[in-house]
């Protein structure tokens, strides 16, 4: 039980920020109208809001490396993840480092939807 | 609602790092047998594992600076997640360890909360 939680983390982890990486707008098929997301602490709700605070980012270009994947079942067959890594922006010569958790809900088809999202980058 | 759920946050951030500072085993009350705790990658489940693992951290005097603490409702669990960043100065260390850290803290019965997850990752 506990390898396929780590599967299914990472592979949502992959598919993810593969989205962010290459088809920013396709992420809304990630959220439902109850999802949240805090990004560098602003709070938003909603399918809507959050894919138009995502797609107007002041990069549109980025490629998340990750380096730490941590996943746990929560309730209900939910999924915790918390993710570790580096942002990496064209031009840029440091590379951001980043954390960020999902709590993934189950939907009927099988898959997943990101009910909570909270991003951090890490200074320091 | 969501001053509530900040509140709620920060206070439970307060007193679980209170506890980890100063009384750890105390820290036996925040946990049930269905908590699970990824400390730096290592899987633990239950209020006994969990507590010999953080009773045994070698963090004995360390100086801890929270830099942010974002909350949200986990809506289906009825509960709460919490994300947590700052850093750790231990002594005898040069520089600071920064860390990241995120909650699931479920209701109980008797109207406060316990931590079903507890993710732990240093950020290097």
């Amino acid at each position: 039980m506990e390898e396929q939680i780590d599967l299914v983390g990472k592979a949502f982890a992959d598919h993810y920020y593969h989205l962010f990486d290459n088809d920013r707008p396709a992420l809304s098929s990630l959220y439902k109208p109850s999802s949240m997301l805090i990004f560098e602490g602003h709070k938003i709700q909603g399918v809507e809001d959050i894919t138009a605070k995502l797609t107007s980012l002041p990069f549109d270009q980025c490629r998340h490396v990750i380096s730490t994947i941590d996943s746990q079942p929560s309730f209900s067959g939910g999924i915790v993840v918390f993710i570790s890594g580096s942002l990496q922006l064209p031009g840029e010569e440091h590379h951001l480092r980043f954390s960020q958790m999902f709590h993934l809900i189950p939907m009927l088809e099988g898959n997943f939807y990101v009910q909570n999202d909270i991003f951090r980058l890490n200074y320091g | 609602m969501e001053e509530q759920i900040d509140s709620v946050g920060k206070a439970f951030v307060d007193h679980y790092y209170h506890l980890f500072d100063n009384d750890r085993p105390a820290m036996s009350s925040l946990y049930q047998p269905t908590s699970m705790l990824t400390f730096e990658g290592h899987k633990l489940q239950g209020v006994e594992d969990i507590i010999t693992k953080l009773t045994q951290l070698p963090f004995d005097q360390c100086r801890r600076v929270i830099s942010t603490v974002d909350s949200q409702p986990a809506l289906v669990t009825g509960g709460i997640v919490v994300f947590v960043s700052g850093s750790l100065q231990l002594p005898g260390e040069n520089h600071p360890l920064q860390f990241s850290q995120m909650f699931h803290l479920s209701p109980t019965p008797q109207g406060n909360f316990f931590v079903l997850n507890d993710i732990f990752r240093l950020n290097y």
